[in-house]
């Protein structure tokens, strides 16, 4: 039988096949760099605890990642390299005494709230690394470790005369200042916000804190309107953190003022930051979060990640 | 081609199934305030806020401008005119967040206005139907409690 069928290294799948392989093992040989620099200071929990944090996060947040081979595989290995470089800046569970306490045990608290939401691990992530998927029984004992660190007792002597002292000083007076405090991307302490509406409140016992989230008229407008999905440009929340003080009888008041926390709504203006402009100003002086660190935003956005079907608003408004 | 269609098509599914269908829910429903002539919270500031852990209540204590005045007096001297407003709320895990407790049923709104010295009209609504509570039992305690609470802290 007569085939007019060319020879096989003429036909031109065979060739486009060629020189696809060439290709794909060519880069094989463009590698960044994934180096495990030293564990200089390990999280430490109790063992079950760290045991699912290590299954579920060290790839990306510590400095032991456990490559597989398929993820060493071009182009699959650059994505990996580019996680873990985000991962470790994000969160570096190997360099976890490089925080304060406080700050370890507010980092431990968003990380396990990022696991709650599905945001973490990284869908893609265990859609591959199965293992690194948790129960409802990991969960179970992450929220029972969390649950273990909440103490609600009355106030000791120092809390009180410090919120005594911060009080008298205060007396109903906006701090003032010859020139607002101004965060590094721009955005200034707004005295005004103790006059917009109270849109909710939170208790967060996480960090011993009480919370009032405040809205401007655009905010109250929207929330009347419902129009809030996604909120409308101009749109600004205030959400101020008190320490707790409890009394005798129970009742928690707010002591020391804390921070005063802003989202400023601007889709364009605000594009690269998830359409909101963030800042915080701690303590009466408003000394802006972050420094002269315009990044400091990410953080912002990465905690508010899990909500982005809501705007990127934490806050369900009561509506009045 | 037909092997094709058959691997795209199946990829579309796979990538619908992957996209996010979670129902959000905007509001919170639960604490919000009913609409009544009973009480106007217009215009109004927040004096403060506090919690009850024994009880699991969040409260916020309104104010018109001169209650806001007087409370940061320590309410030493009350004028006529002054209006603070008490809202109590259950509490309610936040969904949003483990570790955190927002409003949930609104359970009593107590409302005080002042008068010729001395004189206080203070009204207790119940519930989300707001119902004219008839016990005047403990209103002089609950008077004193409202003009007790010591403004927070907003610089």
């Amino acid at each position: 039988m007569k085939t007019d069928k060319k020879p096989l290294y003429q036909r031109k799948a065979f060739i486009i096949i060629l020189i696809l392989l060439a290709g794909f093992i060519g880069i094989q040989f463009v590698r960044p760099d994934v180096p495990n620099p030293p564990v200089t200071g390990d999280f430490t929990a109790p063992a079950d605890v760290k045991a699912i944090i290590q299954r579920a996060c060290y790839d990306c947040h510590s400095n032991q990642t456990n490559l597989r081979w398929y993820d060493k595989i071009a182009p699959v290995y650059w994505g990996v390299a580019g996680h873990i470089k985000d991962g470790r800046a994000g969160l570096n569970f190997s360099e976890w005494n490089k925080f304060a306490p406080a700050d370890q045990k507010a980092k431990l608290w968003e990380s396990i709230n990022q696991v709650l939401a599905g945001a973490m691990p990284l869908p893609g992530y265990t859609a591959v690394h199965t293992e690194a998927k948790l129960s409802p029984a990991d969960i179970n004992i992450l929220k029972n470790y969390l649950a273990g660190m909440i103490h609600s007792k009355p106030a000791d002597t120092a809390a009180i005369n410090a919120a005594d002292r911060q009080y008298q000083h205060w007396q109903g007076k906006s701090t003032s200042f010859a020139k607002l405090p101004v965060a590094a991307n721009g955005i200034a302490y707004i005295p005004d916000y103790k006059n917009w509406q109270p849109i909710s409140t939170t208790d967060r016992e996480d960090n011993n804190t009480l919370r009032v989230i405040f809205g401007n008229d655009v905010a109250v407008k929207a929330i009347k309107e419902n129009k809030i999905h996604p909120w409308p440009n101009g749109t600004i929340f205030a959400k101020v953190a008190w320490a707790q003080l409890q009394d005798k009888d129970g009742t928690t008041h707010t002591g020391e003022f804390k921070q005063v926390e802003y989202m400023i709504k601007d889709d364009k203006k605000y594009a690269s930051t998830a359409g909101w402009g963030w800042a915080r100003f701690k303590t009466p002086k408003m000394v802006p979060y972050g420094g002269a660190n315009v990044l400091f935003a990410n953080e912002c956005v990465s905690c508010h990640k899990p909500l982005a079907n809501e705007d990127f608003v934490f806050t369900q408004p009561i509506k009045h | 081609m037909k092997a094709l269609h058959i691997f795209l098509g199946g990829c579309a599914l796979l990538l619908a199934a992957c996209s996010n269908n979670k129902s959000v829910k905007l509001f919170n429903t639960d604490a919000a305030l009913p609409a009544s002539p009973k009480y106007n919270l217009d215009g109004f500031k927040v004096i403060t806020s506090f919690v009850n852990k024994t009880k699991a209540t969040t409260s916020t204590l309104y104010g018109n401008d001169a209650a806001l005045k007087s409370a940061l007096d320590g309410n030493k001297s009350l004028a006529a005119g002054e209006v603070f407003t008490l809202v109590t709320w259950k509490q309610q895990d936040d969904e949003h967040w483990f570790g955190a407790k927002i409003p949930s049923k609104v359970q009593t709104i107590e409302v005080l206005k002042t008068g010729a010295t001395g004189v206080f009209d203070y009204s207790r609504l119940e519930g989300k139907e707001l119902t004219s509570s008839k016990d005047t039992l403990g209103q002089g305690e609950r008077i004193g409690y409202i003009l007790g609470q010591k403004p927070s802290v907003m610089p």
